[in-house]
């Protein structure tokens, strides 16, 4: 009944709403931006150098890098031709293929860990196999890499798809009448065109694997990657120590948002 | 070349196409009708957008159908002219050119030189229109396909553009489709013009034919015979049949059997007002109901008496006195611009 207080107070004029609509919008952002500030401010700068120098604190942070920049190179060459077929397919499998490639996003990441561990881990054949291979899909790089990609894979063919359908089918028509093949035309049209919303997915992709936790701590909790570093400092050694190597994850997040948005510029619009 | 469709049938949505049969030579044919007839879907079952259902697409004898966009040599020039947004006008154009010089002369016979460097959103629609045009010469199609290339264009653009394409399409040695609901500039362009209503063509003739000898009430209406009177054969004279409408008798030059209703057709551009009844055929006592000034000719609308039929009649300013309104007035109607419909 809050709504209603504020409304016999204020009047129904819509100016009036708009002002609260956007206090509201406000107090939410200064909620997204305090804590990362009191993160900055509450750490110590000789304890943030201390976690750089951590060597730990290093391997964990290239595995989180090497292994979001191959979830992400690897997401968008499986997911963008998905992303282009459920933009312009016109059947009635692609709301369930799209309900599929979003299952992910609704599973909790734990939920997602044990089910990956259900088709890749050491006693199921495939894992087995790999295994046998020397190429462990569990407690490793590749293991890391499945994790990631089911659980931030989805992103970029969502994103990639709305994309897509906001390219104008007649200029791919355009494109073919003048005697260019689909290979050409994706090249030279759709995909220019397309790009800034594919890189928005690709950022949205990789920040989420770079931050994933969940799935990657029941698939592979070695090698660490930043946020099961950060979750093990936090259990043997309180949130304190934890704080460190968490501020060095906000900053390869925020660097990675920053490179992407620059790249995702669109020139013409 | 030779563009030949077979009893073409495509289905779009709840729309049906066809079945169409039309062979195009190294001429202009213009596609008129209303929206919703079929224009576009024809033109892009031509193109290969659209997949037919059933019948063939063939230019010089070269089979079509089956295949894809790409390789038709069918250039389609789109309504909105899908010019590439990320591209500026030289490469818009240059896409699908052999080479710049190619570009170049392009660009001097469609006057682009003064909006290579610029982007589509940049280009006003008169200057969109022609790079979308130099865009579909540029890949030298064996047919060209042009889909209302002058709808949403300003009248005075409109009128230039219209000329300048007379002259290009005289330049080329392909069939030209050329879509429009404009009927001035389906039968400026067009050396024949083909009115399409509801997903088949009503008639296919030279603009003078489609105007004299419309070949349906569907056809006269639409190319703006706006005088259709109702009657009946009720004899003949050594020139042609006589129309008995209501208590009028029409002469006409043509041929039909007495007895049977018919639909005496005239142009409103065919009609006489204000001629003396000195023995000419056809001349009736009239009043003027209605006057309508647009631009080049009033539009006039008298009531005939006698009989229960307003004719509208197109009087140029110059070609002396227009009647008031309310005034009487002779009104001459010649035999042989009388078309008669079953």
């Amino acid at each position: 009944m809050a709504g209603r207080t504020i409304r016999s107070r204020i009047g129904p004029r819509n100016s009036d709403w708009l002002t609260v609509a956007l206090l509201g919008g406000g107090l939410l952002v200064v909620y997204y931006l305090l804590p990362l500030v009191a993160l900055l401010v509450s750490t110590p700068p000789d304890a943030l150098l201390a976690g750089l120098s951590d060597p730990s604190v290093r391997a964990a942070a290239t595995t989180s890098v090497l292994a979001a920049t191959i979830t992400t190179v690897v997401a968008t060459i499986l997911g963008v031709p998905l992303a282009y077929w459920l933009a312009r397919a016109e059947t009635r499998w692609k709301s369930v293929v799209l309900g599929i490639v979003v299952l992910p996003l609704v599973l909790p990441p734990v939920v997602g860990g044990m089910v990956v561990l259900a088709v890749v881990g050491e006693g199921t054949p495939l894992g087995g196999a790999a295994a046998a291979a020397g190429l462990p899909l569990t407690r490793s790089l590749a293991g890391v890499v499945l994790a990631q990609t089911f659980v931030a894979s989805p992103f970029v063919v969502v994103t990639a798809k709305a994309a897509f359908e906001r390219v104008d089918r007649s200029l791919e028509h355009a494109s073919r009448s003048l005697g260019k093949d689909r290979l050409t035309t994706a090249r030279r049209v759709t995909l220019p065109l397309a790009g800034p919303g594919i890189v928005a997915g690709m950022t949205l992709t990789f920040a989420r694997a770079l931050g994933e936790f969940g799935a990657t701590m029941m698939v592979a909790y070695y090698p660490r990657t930043m946020p099961v570093e950060i979750w093990a400092s936090f259990q043997a050694l309180g949130l304190e120590a934890a704080y460190p190597v968490a501020i060095v994850l906000v900053a390869i997040a925020l660097l990675a948002l920053l490179v992407l948005n620059t790249v995702a510029r669109n020139p013409w619009q | 070349m030779t563009l030949a469709l077979t009893d073409l049938r495509a289905t779009v949505g709840t729309f049906e196409l066809g079945p169409i049969g039309l062979t195009v030579g190294s001429e202009v044919l213009s596609v008129l009708g209303p929206s919703g007839s079929g224009k576009t879907t024809l033109l892009q079952s031509i193109a290969g957008i659209v997949t037919p259902e059933a019948g063939t697409v063939a230019l010089d004898g070269r089979e079509l159908t089956d295949r894809p966009l790409e390789e038709r040599g069918v250039g389609l020039v789109f309504q909105d002219g899908a010019l590439f947004p990320h591209m500026t006008a030289h490469e818009n154009v240059a896409y699908a050119a052999a080479d710049d010089d190619r570009v170049a002369d392009l660009a001097e016979l469609l006057e682009l030189d003064g909006v290579l460097d610029r982007r589509p959103p940049d280009l006003s629609g008169g200057e969109a229109k022609r790079v979308a045009l130099a865009r579909t010469l540029a890949a030298d199609p064996d047919a060209l396909l042009l889909d209302e290339p002058l709808a949403s264009l300003d009248a005075p653009i409109r009128r230039r553009l219209r000329s300048e394409l007379r002259d290009i399409f005289a330049d080329l040695d392909v069939p030209v489709i050329y879509v429009t609901h404009d009927r001035r500039a389906a039968m400026a362009l067009g050396d024949r013009v083909a009115i399409v209503r509801d997903g088949v063509i009503e008639q296919v003739d030279d603009p003078e034919t489609v105007i004299d000898r419309p070949a349906s009430r569907f056809v006269a209406r639409f190319t703006g015979t706006d005088n259709r009177l109702d009657g009946t054969v009720s004899g003949q004279t050594d020139l042609g049949a006589v129309v008995r409408v209501g208590d009028l008798e029409l002469r006409t030059d043509v041929q039909a059997s007495s007895g049977t209703a018919v639909t005496a057709c005239v142009h409103p551009s065919r009609i006489e007002l204000g001629r003396e009844a000195d023995g000419d055929e056809n001349v009736f006592a009239g009043r003027v109901r209605r006057r309508l000034y647009e631009g080049d000719a009033h539009r006039v609308a008298v009531k005939l008496a006698g009989v229960d039929a307003t004719v509208t009649v197109s009087v140029r300013p110059q070609s002396g006195t227009v009647p008031e309104n309310g005034r009487e007035t002779a009104v001459w109607i010649p035999p042989d611009a009388i078309h008669l419909l079953d």
